[in-house]
Order: C-alpha cells, then sequence, then structure tokens
C-alpha cells in the first residue's frame, strides 16, 4: 500500500464529491473535511499485493470508473429482530435520534482497516444501516439487511452495529441485484462493547459482471465476541477483507468464510486478526473453491503483539480446484511478538482426491454426483458458522449451482 | 439359473506395467461364503480393486461376469448397480458429507424408490444395532476421523444396508479388536440368514483365519503369487493356521 495511484477519470468523483460535502445529511454522517481526507488516502492508497499476472489479472487500483451512476440512493431493507430498545434505521437518522451511540462509534473500527476502497466507502458514505442493541438485550432472531443497487449505478452501502455491553445479536446482510452494472464499494463496522456477542453473516449474490468491494471490521471489547460468516459467491470482481481489531481480554474473534470463482470471476480475499490484548482467542476457517477460469487470492493475517501472552489462534484454509485453468493463491501469515502463546495454521490446495471419487463410484454413485457431494460437502465445516438453516440450505443450492455449472 | 454367479476366468492384472494377477479362475456362488487367503503381496486386494474398477489396474485378459453380465466393461458406479460391493481394506473420508445422507444416496442409487424414508431409517437403525454402533455415527461425515475399528463397522453396515448380489471384503478383520471382528461377524452372519441379502455371494479375503471363526466359510481358495494355488473346505483354513504358508509353497511348488 505505498506508491500513488491515479484512477480513471477523478473530476467525475470529485464532483460527486462536492456535492456530498454540501448536502447537510452527508455532512451530518461524515462531514466534508473528514470526506476529502478519506478521498484522498484511496488515492495514495493502492489494493494491489501483487501485479497482474498469469492467473490473476485485475488491477485492483482501476477498478472505479466514472460512468456509474454516483447519485443513486443506498437504501437498507430491513427485516427481523425486533427486540425492547433494538434501534434500526438508516445512518441519517441514526445521526440525529441516537448521535452520541453514532459519534463513538463510526468509523472506530475502521481506522485499523487502512484499505483503499475502505477509504473510498467513507468518501461517499451516504445511505445505509444502523443497529444498536441495547445493554443486556438478547435478539434471538436475527437482523436481516438487505442491500439490492439499481442498474449502472455505484453504490456505497454501510452497515454500523453497536452491541452495547453484555448484549447479543445476529445480523445478515444480503447483497444482490436485479440488474446488471453495478459498483459496490461497502463497510460494515460491528463495535462489540464489553462482554457483548454479535454474529455477522453476509451473503454477496451480485450480479456477475459487478464489482465489488467490501471491508468489513470489528473492534471487541472486553470479553466481547465477534462472529463473521462470509459468502462471496457473485460479481466479475470481488475483493473483500474482514479485520478484527482484538483490544481487550478475554475477546474472541471467530472467522469463517467461503469463495467459489467460477467462469472468469476473480475473488480477493483478506483476512487480518489482530491481537492486541492478552487471553484472546481467535479461530479462521477459509475454504475456497474455483472452477472455470475462476481465480482466487487469499491472504490470512494473524498478528500477535508483543507481551500480549495467553493468546490462541487457529487459521485454517483450505482451497479446492475444479479445473485445470482455475487457480487460487493461499497465503497464510502468522506474526507474532509474543511468548507463551498458542497459534497455528494449516493451508491446504488441491483436487478431487480421485480414491475418493472411486470409493463412491464403488457405492453406485455416478461421477458427476460423487464430484458434487465431495465439493459441496468441502465447504460444509465453513457453513456451520451460517446463522440460520434457511440461509444455509440457500447457500448449499448456491453452491451447487456453481459446481454442476462447471 | 446356469449362469448365476461371480464367474472370474482366466483374469490377468497389470499394475504400472508389472503382471500381479496371472491367470485367474474363481466362481463366487450366490449365498455361499468363499474365503480367500494367502499371504501379504500375493495379490488378493489387487483382485479385489480390479474386480471394482480401479482405473489404476490394467485387465490385461481373461473375463469376470456377474450373473450373466460382463462387469469388465462396466464403469465402477454400474458394477455397485449390478450389485457388486467392496468393503475397502483403506475406506476414503469424504469431510462434509455426513453418513446418513451418503447411505441414504448409495441405496438410491442402487435400490432406486424401493423404500418410503421411515422404512429406510429403520432399516439403518436396525442394522447398526448388530453392529453394535451408536445412532450418532449417523451425524458424522463419513470416515472422518473415524479410528479403524469404526471405519470397518461403517464399511460392514454399507455392506449391511445395500444387501448386494456379491459382497468382496478385503482385509475387513485387519487391525480389528476382538469385540470389533465379532460385531462385523454377526453382520454377515445376520445377512445370511435374511430372506432379503441370504442370496448374497461372499468374497472374503483375509490372511488370518481368525476372521473364518465368525463367518463358516463354504470354500477356501489360496493366492500365491498372483494365483489360485489349492483349493478346498473350511478344513484348509485349519492347515494354514497350523502349518502357515510355506507348507503350501512347498506343495505347489510357486516359487515365491
Amino acid at each position: 500500500m505505498s506508491e500513488a495511484v491515479l484512477v480513471a477519470a477523478p473530476d467525475r468523483w470529485e464532483r460527486a464529491l462536492e456535492a456530498l460535502s454540501a448536502d447537510p445529511e452527508a455532512q451530518s454522517i461524515f462531514d466534508s473535511a473528514a470526506r476529502h481526507s478519506a478521498y484522498d488516502r484511496y488515492l495514495r492508497t493502492s489494493a494491489n499485493r501483487e501485479r497482474p499476472g498469469r492467473y490473476w489479472k485485475i488491477d485492483l487500483d482501476a477498478l472505479a470508473p466514472s460512468s456509474y451512476d454516483h447519485t443513486a440512493a443506498t437504501t437498507a431493507h430491513f427485516s427481523g429482530g425486533t427486540a425492547r430498545g433494538v434501534v434500526r434505521c438508516d445512518l441519517a437518522t441514526a445521526t440525529r435520534e441516537h448521535r452520541a451511540v453514532f459519534e463513538k462509534a463510526f468509523g472506530k473500527a475502521l481506522a485499523h482497516a487502512p484499505g483503499k476502497y475502505a477509504a473510498l466507502a467513507q468518501a461517499f458514505v451516504t445511505g445505509g444501516a444502523f443497529v444498536y442493541i441495547p445493554p443486556d438485550v438478547c435478539v434471538d432472531e436475527p437482523i436481516i439487511i438487505s442491500y439490492r443497487p439499481s442498474r449502472g449505478s455505484a453504490a456505497f452501502p454501510y452497515t454500523l452495529i453497536v452491541a452495547a455491553e453484555g448484549s447479543s445479536a445476529t445480523v445478515i446482510e444480503q447483497h444482490d441485484a436485479a440488474d446488471e452494472s453495478v459498483f459496490v464499494c461497502g463497510v460494515t463496522e460491528v463495535i462489540a462493547r464489553t462482554a457483548a456477542t454479535v454474529t455477522h453473516a453476509a451473503i454477496q449474490t451480485l450480479p456477475e459482471d459487478a464489482t465489488v468491494f467490501f471491508t468489513r471490521a470489528a473492534l471487541t471489547e472486553r470479553n466481547a465476541r465477534v462472529s463473521w460468516a462470509a459468502a462471496d459467491l457473485g460479481a466479475h470482481v470481488c475483493g473483500s477483507t474482514i479485520f478484527t481489531a482484538i483490544e481487550e481480554m478475554g475477546a474472541q474473534a471467530h472467522i469463517a468464510a467461503l469463495f467459489f470463482p467460477h467462469a472468469e470471476q476473480h475473488v480477493d480475499f483478506v483476512t487480518t486478526t489482530d491481537h492486541l490484548a492478552g487471553q484472546s482467542q481467535s479461530r479462521t476457517l477459509i475454504k475456497s473453491a474455483a472452477t472455470g477460469n475462476g481465480q482466487a487470492r487469499y491472504l490470512g493475517n494473524i498478528r500477535i503483539a508483543a507481551n500480549m501472552h495467553g493468546c490462541d489462534a487457529n487459521l485454517k484454509d483450505d482451497a479446492l480446484l475444479l479445473s485445470p485453468h482455475a487457480h487460487i493463491d493461499s497465503v497464510p501469515a502468522l506474526e507474532i511478538a509474543a511468548n507463551d502463546v498458542k497459534a497455528f495454521h494449516g493451508a491446504t490446495v488441491g483436487a478431487l482426491d480421485e480414491e475418493t471419487v472411486f470409493y463412491m463410484m464403488t457405492r453406485g454413485l455416478d461421477r458427476r454426483t460423487a464430484e458434487r457431494m465431495i465439493a459441496l460437502g468441502f465447504f460444509e465445516p465453513a457453513l456451520d458458522h451460517f446463522p440460520t438453516a434457511a440461509l444455509r440450505e440457500r447457500l448449499r443450492r448456491l453452491l451447487e449451482q456453481k459446481i454442476t455449472a462447471a | 439359473m446356469s449362469d448365476r454367479g461371480l464367474r472370474i476366468h482366466d483374469l490377468r492384472v497389470t499394475v504400472a506395467e508389472q503382471e500381479i494377477l496371472k491367470g485367474i479362475d474363481l466362481h463366487v456362488e450366490p449365498g455361499r461364503v468363499h474365503a480367500l487367503m494367502g499371504p501379504n503381496g500375493s495379490g488378493k486386494s489387487t483382485l479385489a480393486l480390479a474386480l471394482t474398477g480401479h482405473p489404476r489396474y490394467q485387465i490385461s485378459s481373461g473375463s469376470v461376469v456377474l450373473d450373466g453380465l460382463d462387469l469388465l466393461a462396466l464403469s465402477p458406479d454400474k458394477r455397485a448397480k449390478a450389485g457388486l460391493f467392496l468393503s475397502f481394506q483403506y475406506p476414503a473420508a469424504i469431510p462434509g458429507v455426513k453418513v446418513s445422507s451418503f447411505l441414504q444416496a448409495t441405496r438410491q442409487a442402487v435400490k432406486p424408490g424401493d423404500l418410503p424414508p421411515a422404512k429406510f431409517r429403520q432399516l439403518v437403525m436396525d442394522k447398526m444395532d448388530v453392529l453394535d454402533m451408536d445412532p450418532s455415527f449417523l451425524g458424522r461425515y463419513l470416515n472422518d476421523g473415524f479410528s479403524g475399528g469404526e471405519k470397518k463397522r461403517l464399511e460392514m453396515l454399507q455392506l449391511a444396508v445395500l444387501a448386494p448380489k456379491y459382497a468382496v471384503l478385503d482385509e475387513t478383520d485387519s487391525g480389528l479388536d476382538i469385540d470389533a471382528l465379532r460385531a462385523v461377524g454377526e453382520s454377515v452372519n445376520a445377512m445370511r440368514t435374511d430372506p432379503l441379502s441370504q442370496d448374497t455371494g461372499f468374497l472374503i479375503i483375509t490372511h488370518y483365519p481368525r476372521m473364518l471363526q465368525h463367518i463358516k466359510a463354504d470354500v477356501v481358495h489360496i493366492m500365491i503369487g498372483g494365483r489360485i494355488v489349492k483349493e478346498g473346505g473350511p478344513e484348509l483354513a485349519h492347515v494354514i493356521e497350523r502349518d502357515g504358508y510355506d507348507a503350501i509353497r512347498d506343495e505347489t511348488a510357486v516359487g515365491v
């Protein structure tokens, strides 16, 4: 993230930025100076981890063309999860009616996630969702937030979830679109106060010509627990980052993610878990498959700061290649500056095991059925972390479509 | 009915350009138990995998006919549908696929639509009971993290649930403790008395006669060096137990 990179036709972006800076509602969410500074950071930062090459063909810095409609409103639709005192509203309403909570939370988790597209999302944030769970309230039913950008639009969905002390909630965020040609640059921030428990599941099934970037960032206080479950299945190019900062002792971060580029899809997935406090625990489980000319890259960072003893971090990532032209690059990266910690990582990349296929065929299953069962089974350990049976079943169907389309 | 049986005729099999089976003739009859015994490396497992159509095993000559059907022309799944079953010595693990859904899928593949779901569940529970398997097995991923004994029990459960016409058991006894061995024996014996599976013909591959204390063999075939060198009744297993394979080697003068 060093060299300066300029994006195509910045003038149109800058005009859109000026318009937002003059809009009182947009100002109340994020003021003009902050927007300009975020935009500046976007321009100065590169999202490329390496140069485009034989497998990975996309320049991640050249993906925000001016042709999109920057003025389309980003609207979140809510369902479920109504409980005593729970707030679900758009960001502008949150700035009016829940100013104090909003100001103490907005941008606080993202401050640790200095990505190019996180900066762009902040510069252009207008709509989105604000969820607040009051102290000690447990919301049993998942809160579902859906975003559906319209044709040709650039959308900046920003979801801010604040779980107060001792509360617990499950949020499911869905991103899809009926129309094609969308650019989505989204952010989810989760602020888990002391002993709060938040499960966040994201499912992205945007059209196959879409370009999407998601930055999901969480901040966990003492004894809090944040569980991420992410499924990135749509879009032509998808850049996804999950960032969890463990700021106080006893906190836990759980990440389960699955992605599956097929045809010409490209997925760039990064998880970063920062153990900034001792006696904290993180679990990361990544299941990825690729078929057709699908390309994926995964970078899994685990960082344990100096003197943060008693941390327990575990990262496991498995990649399954279902065609000779599919490619998945997987890089687990552990930076451990403390003694007396437990840290484990394991990564596998491979094709379907022929001995397993043979075994299943001797039981009467034809080759396609056997391969489909193995590939679906491969994702099951990650699917287990998604919060509802209906969501898991929906994901199985989507994965099955990708497998059989191969 | 004269063509019933699993008829192996002059079967020659090569692996990596090396001939392992050098002309096998063996006729497994319906409802009978054939034991195939022989020292390590004699080609017993090669026969099992060649029968089921493992791609690494090349058939250079000979024929295998199952109740009149040319088995060698079929892919492994079609051989299973024709009624052949192999209990693997080293069964594959399939993470993410639950035992219950696997059993259902395989039964559906081999005997489509013959049992309503409730009856199928009852069948599975009954068979598990014989094998002394806890119902929690059904929720586990297939062979994933299973002990050796658990894997063999699961092979026997699949055998009982699929009720094939011919079953090849490739060293199902190896690595089993005495309780697991007894459970395996009881499961096979239960199949043999069940009207739905009493016609199943068994080819039980083992190099220890102890398996045959639990499952009574009708015929014993001895394989050494890729050939069947001796055949006889169950008493042949006792001879092996007493004298080992060396006596037969000497007697048949196969230079191995």
